[in-house]
């Protein structure tokens, strides 16, 4: 029998009326552009790897992200970063983010920040290192040039002291 | 960060998002928002979404490939609960826009 592979549908869970529209922003055709692209030079088992996530998870012992400004200007979101050690459960933290139920991530930080699962990984060794922090920002952004700047730079510059090789991101 | 020298992977419930700009590598799940890893307390779900998702990291080959994962949410989208229990402030702005856009004639297909 033949295997059918699945090819997944993006739009499956969003409701009818949200999908027509966000489908008016979507080409039909694949990129074209420039892609940037580092090639990796080692296997997996040997690679540190540092997540990264779009949720706006924070400690608690943080500020959280910012949602009352986002609620009086609709185009506007944090563009602030946090760190999460490695260790960080779901007790530890406060999820803000407008355009998800955070309920889930609450319950299992690992459905959104899979820390636990990696370190498990780690230990087995079928991943190299899981890096000390995990990075979290808050994914709804229009003016992405200042959030380069003020998020995903400085997140970089950290990850690279902490020699990660490969970064896992996991958008909400 | 592709381009601070990292190797990144995105796991991402909406791959064709990716249309509108590039990402290095893409590995597509099924999976209501919120939840790209799994269900709440499903450690070996989470673990074989992961696994398939790093191994992007050894096998694409140039960017812009997208993977689909093989992997089916248990639920009927209805039940799943992903939607912010209040709706957000850009699709409150733009209800007007959404549903001209679910009008016939207006819809892609």
């Amino acid at each position: 029998m033949e295997k059918r592979e699945k090819r997944v549908d993006g739009f499956r869970f969003i409701p009818p009326a949200l999908r027509a529209w966000i489908r008016t922003s979507i080409p039909e055709e694949d990129f074209k552009g420039y892609i940037p692209w580092t090639p990796t030079t080692k296997p997996l088992s040997q690679m540190t790897i540092a997540l990264v996530t779009s949720a706006g998870i924070s400690l608690k012992s943080d500020l959280p992200f910012d949602t009352e400004r986002e609620k009086k200007e609709p185009f506007w979101g944090d563009r602030s970063y946090r760190i999460i050690p490695r260790a960080t459960t779901e007790k530890d933290i406060h999820v803000n983010h407008l355009h998800i139920n955070t309920t889930y991530i609450q319950q299992d930080i690992n459905v959104m920040l899979p820390l636990a699962r990696m370190a498990e990984f780690e230990q087995e060794g079928i991943i190299g290192h899981l890096a000390p922090k995990a990075y979290s920002f808050y994914g709804f952004q229009y003016q992405s040039t200042y959030f380069l700047k003020e998020a995903i730079e400085p997140i970089s510059i950290q990850m690279n002291l902490e020699k990660a090789d490969a970064v896992l991101l996991t958008p909400a | 960060m592709e381009e601070a020298g990292f190797s990144t992977v995105v796991l991402t419930p909406t791959h064709e998002f990716h249309r509108v700009v590039g990402i290095p590598r893409s590995a597509a799940i099924e999976y209501p928002y919120g939840r790209p890893v799994g269900q709440v307390g499903d450690q070996e779900g989470q673990r074989q979404v992961l696994l398939e998702a790093l191994s992007l990291l050894e096998k694409a080959r140039k960017p812009g490939e997208v993977y689909h994962l093989p992997f089916t949410w248990p639920e009927e989208p209805k039940k799943t609960n992903w939607q912010p229990s209040e709706i957000s402030p850009i699709v409150k702005l733009q209800l007007d826009d959404i549903k001209k856009a679910r009008q016939p004639g207006n819809e892609k297909a």
